[in-house]
């Protein structure tokens, strides 16, 4: 076997390199550029000796390379632990090996090399189109081995058959992730990650920056409801609740992770029940319905009411939270209050005077505040993505200049012109409204649906949320956005009820939401799949311990080993027992004339036991007893006997 | 139980039969190649990066590539499961020659064989395709005349991933006889009454004219009636003699030797040498003597009788 491996090593290693190009060729978007430039150098440079073994480089080159494969590793690393060192280590391990194909034994190290670059993809990305490509490639590794163990290897047969072992492997794969026991690793072998560059809002406001937000079709959660889905109008998904201001730049009180004074809000209404599934995050936020009253660990409550999770926001969370959207949060605390009536300095004469015009000062605050809105709705203020900046005491130039802005420069202003009033006030940011997945009867939130608001205390209500963009454009919250549409053109437009975009659109969305339906479920039943699910999987199945975990699943593989090889061998030596069963059948029909063959009696010495009895079929038993033997004793190939006993057999009659 | 269990029937096989061998799970036999325990390293590497990070792709992969290994062992059984192994003939051979032996392949199954291996001190690679049979020569060398059995062949694959290698030891009950190897040409034929030796005969026989008989397997071609054979009379060989047909005989006795392997080689080296002249020859052996004749048969009894003294 070594010594032929020469002899047909040409189609092999192309084979073998290409599936190697394809297993690293993901890690574009992770590797450093120079460890990717080495490692295709390398390829290339193995591929070009695939015809010129010549040109290969000489041991001590090899060497060379290796010290200059180690400095690479060291310079863009500066250690050889964690995810993008592991897999750099192993890309560059693999380019040096793939430069000394001596033996089979160096295919199958290669090979295994690359097994592990293979899953070190999964470190990086976990969705559907990488575990099928990563699936794909895997087959034609496995490929390439059934092509070193055939005589003459052929690359489609081997594509096949490592695509069947494969498929025949997958039931069994498929037991082991579900009952495998799931231990969580500790924290401290978590190998520190680079966090990537991850979706998110910020923990501070300037109107303007959220507008580079307001177009990004990314998704940050998504939300399965128990039962019925709040109307649009209520989708008001918490985030940071931003309460002290310098004029420009709102940001987070100091104060935000007060406990002492925290009163649980009291809650009517009906309940919404939801899972949130959040996508990675910078920020341990998580966006709740306005307002959550119910969740489980890891998940705290901020004195602003908004969830933050204790755990690491850089991976993908499931969170199970219940809301309710009326409320009442009670009284307000001294250190709130003074907190959300802040203001950066005297108001100027412009803006007190529009207080006083209307009736800021000399009004009940619910007043004022339809006063507001109203001023807001019949003034010619504009709903825009694309507001004028705004460098100079913004609010102001707003207000009575530009006119133009999105929700954050009217909920700026809006907080501001009640803090003009002595009316504690905030602003909250978050995400409004959500893109309904009919398939998977799910919301999903993009940042496109990111959006800021207000809170206003009240005597006997408590914090109040109030909407001025509701007020300029009602549709933005009543509808949703429009995401294809806004990012096509940059321009917003809302889903009018009968629009001829919806048509346009109808297709693409509907594909779009077929795939994110089948992400969601994905990313729920595989990637979030962990002890604690497993724990409550297994126990709806009465499965309680590590004990019977175990059984039923060495039990369930035994099952699908048995399957499969009633399948695989069972059905192939059907033919020798078909055999068998027609020889039975020639016995029973003489054994009703009496002549009955014995256990140890061969097929020969019964026929001639036989023919003196029968002495005019005699032909014919010597026939069925010649073909017999001969299918028996596999000096026949096969079906074509095995037609012929059986037409034998079956015209041959005992007459009585 | 004890039976089942020996340790020699998983290299040696079961007994010697006549029969054709039926490859099935009594004699298969599979067990991990290096490069599957390797594969199993590498299984426990990807098992611990899934665990490390935590990764449920990885631990995906990790599973599926252990259950690949689950099924490769189903798929090695496949690739020997179901052939038929019988014996073919041997030929016998001088000693020190190898001696071949046949062994006939047959695949009744739809499964073509991709790479089988049989092995008696060498190994022949061989892929057999759906329903079809082959026959296949194995060479064993020889040491010494007399019988001499092929043992146990041993037939195996890696195919389809070489993780695992399922092999089944088989004895086919094949053996050959092994003549003498035959001394080096120098010693003349011994001399008779009538012959001095081959050569000698051939001149004389050259002059005088017998007749004309109807050909004999054996006849030297150089006698053939080649004229009488162009007219379409059919084959006939020329015979030449003096006053008798010449005949010698190869004595044990008479042959010269330290010790009876070089006197049986001498012998064997003449038997040769006659059957090549075409002489008439006999042989005695103590207790045993062949009647003079010529031809292949004569040849093939007078080298058993020196194969099995």
């Amino acid at each position: 076997m070594r010594g032929e491996f020469n002899r047909f090593n040409k189609n092999v290693l192309i084979f073998l390199l290409s599936s190697i190009g394809l297993i690293v060729f993901p890690h574009v978007y992770h590797l450093p550029a120079a460890v990717l430039g080495f490692f295709f150098l390398l390829l290339g440079w193995r591929f070009i000796g695939i015809w010129k073994p010549d040109w290969l480089p000489a041991s001590w080159f090899v060497l060379l390379l290796t010290v200059l494969g180690v400095g690479l590793l060291y310079s863009q690393h500066q250690s050889l632990f964690g995810r993008d060192p592991g897999t750099s280590l192993f890309v560059i391990g693999l380019a040096l090996k793939l430069l000394e194909i001596k033996t089979e034994r160096d295919i199958y190290l290669i090979t295994y090399l690359a097994f592990i670059v293979a899953a070190s993809q999964f470190l990086y990305e976990q969705n559907i189109l990488v575990g099928v490509y990563i699936l794909a490639v895997c087959c034609t590794l496995f490929a390439t081995l059934v092509c070193i163990n055939s005589l003459q290897p052929r690359t489609l047969p081997a594509l096949k058959t490592a695509a069947v072992i494969i498929a025949q492997a997958m039931p069994i794969a498929g037991v082991l992730f579900i009952l495998f026991p799931r231990v969580e690793a500790p924290r401290l072998m978590l190998l520190s990650e680079n966090h990537q560059a991850k979706t998110g809002l910020s923990d501070s406001m300037e109107p303007g920056s959220i507008s580079n937000l307001g177009l990004s079709d990314e998704l940050v959660f998504r939300v399965k409801f128990k039962g019925a889905i709040p109307p649009s109008d209520q989708r008001y998904w918490r985030g940071p609740v931003l309460t002290h201001t310098d004029g420009r730049l709102w940001t987070q009180s100091v104060h935000k992770d007060f406990n002492r004074f925290l009163d649980t809000p009291k809650f009517t209404g009906a309940p919404y029940r939801y899972t949130l599934l959040m996508e990675p995050q910078d920020n341990p936020w998580v966006f709740a319905l306005d307002m959550p009253a119910e969740y489980q660990p890891p998940l705290r409550l901020n004195a602003n009411n908004q969830l933050i999770s204790t755990e690491l926001p850089g991976k993908r969370a499931e969170y199970k939270v219940t809301s309710y959207p009326r409320y009442n949060t009670g009284y307000i605390t001294k250190t709130e209050y003074q907190d959300a009536t802040q203001l950066p300095g005297k108001p100027s004469d412009k803006i007190s005077q529009l207080v006083r015009q209307l009736h800021g000062f000399d009004s009940p605050p619910e007043t004022y505040i339809q006063q507001l809105l109203t001023h807001f709705r019949n003034e010619n203020f504009y709903y825009t993505l694309t507001p004028p900046l705004m460098e100079e005491n913004p609010i102001e130039t707003f207000l009575f200049e530009t006119r133009y802005g999105f929700c954050s420069h009217y909920a700026a202003a809006f907080v501001y012109l009640m803090r003009v009033a002595d009316i504690p006030s905030r602003i909250v940011s978050g995400y409004q409204g959500g893109e309904l997945n009919k398939i998977g009867n799910f919301l999903e939130i993009r940042q496109a649906h990111a959006h800021a608001w207000a809170e206003v205390w009240l005597q006997d209500k408590g914090w109040v949320r109030v909407d001025p963009t509701a007020a300029v454009a009602p549709e933005r919250i009543e509808q949703d956005v429009n995401v294809d549409q806004q990012i096509a053109s940059g321009i917003v437009t809302f889903v009018s009820p009968t629009p001829q975009t919806l048509v346009a659109f109808d297709w693409l969305k509907q594909t779009r939401q077929l795939w994110n339906s089948a992400d969601y479920n994905w990313q729920r039943w595989v990637i979030n799949y962990n002890s604690m699910s497993q724990l409550q999987l297994l126990s709806s199945w009465g499965i309680q311990n590590i004990k019977t975990m175990l059984y039923s699943m060495i039990g369930l593989i035994g099952l699908i080993i048995a399957v499969l090889s009633w399948f695989l061998l069972y059905r192939k030596q059907k033919s020798t027992d078909r055999t068998l069963r027609l020889y039975n059948r020639f016995c029973k029909k003489l054994a009703r004339k009496g002549v009955v063959r014995s256990e140890s009696e061969g097929a020969k010495d019964f026929a001639e036991r036989v023919k003196v009895r029968l002495p005019e079929q005699s032909a014919q038993i010597d026939q069925i007893t010649d073909v017999f033997i001969r299918l028996r004793y596999g000096q026949s190939s096969g079906q074509k006997d095995l037609k012929q006993l059986h037409k034998l057999v079956t015209r041959f009659k005992t007459e009585d | 139980m004890n039976e089942r269990w020996r340790r020699s029937r998983f290299i040696a096989g079961e007994k010697a039969t006549d029969k054709p061998v039926v490859l099935s799970h009594r004699r298969i036999f599979i067990l991990p190649t290096k490069r599957g325990l390797g594969f199993l390293v590498l299984n426990l590497l990807l098992l611990l990066v899934a665990f490390i990070y935590n990764n449920n792709l990885a631990y995906l992969l990790t599973f599926l590539l252990s259950s690949v290994f689950f099924i490769a062992i189903l798929h090695s059984f496949n690739s020997l499961s179901g052939l038929t192994l019988y014996k073919g003939h041997g030929k016998s051979v001088f000693a020190e020659e190898a001696a071949g032996f046949e062994i006939h392949i047959n695949n009744p199954t739809p499964i073509e064989r991709y790479n089988l291996q049989l092995t008696l001190q060498k190994t022949e690679n061989l892929t057999l395709a759906a329903d079809s049979r082959r026959l296949i020569t194995l060479y064993s060398t020889t040491q010494k005349r007399g019988w001499h059995e092929a043992g146990t062949v041993t037939i195996s694959s890696t195919y389809p991933l070489g993780l695992f290698r399922a092999w089944s030891p088989v004895q086919l009950n094949l053996k050959v006889l092994v003549y003498p190897k035959p001394a080096s040409a120098d010693a003349p034929l011994p001399e008779s009454s009538s012959v001095q030796s081959g050569q000698g005969y051939n001149k004389k026989g050259m002059d005088d004219f017998y007749g004309i008989h109807e050909y004999q397997a054996g006849d030297p071609i150089k006698q053939i009636h080649w004229k009488a054979f162009a007219k379409g009379q059919g084959l006939f060989s020329k015979q030449y003699g003096g006053e008798e047909p010449t005949e010698i005989w190869l004595d044990y006795d008479a042959t010269a030797g330290h010790h009876v392997e070089e006197r049986l080689s001498q012998l064997c080296r003449w038997i040769i040498d006659a059957d090549k002249a075409g002489i008439d020859y006999g042989l005695s052996l103590p207790g045993h003597k062949v009647a003079p004749g010529h031809g292949p048969t004569q040849a093939q009894k007078c080298l058993e009788a020196l194969a099995l003294f």
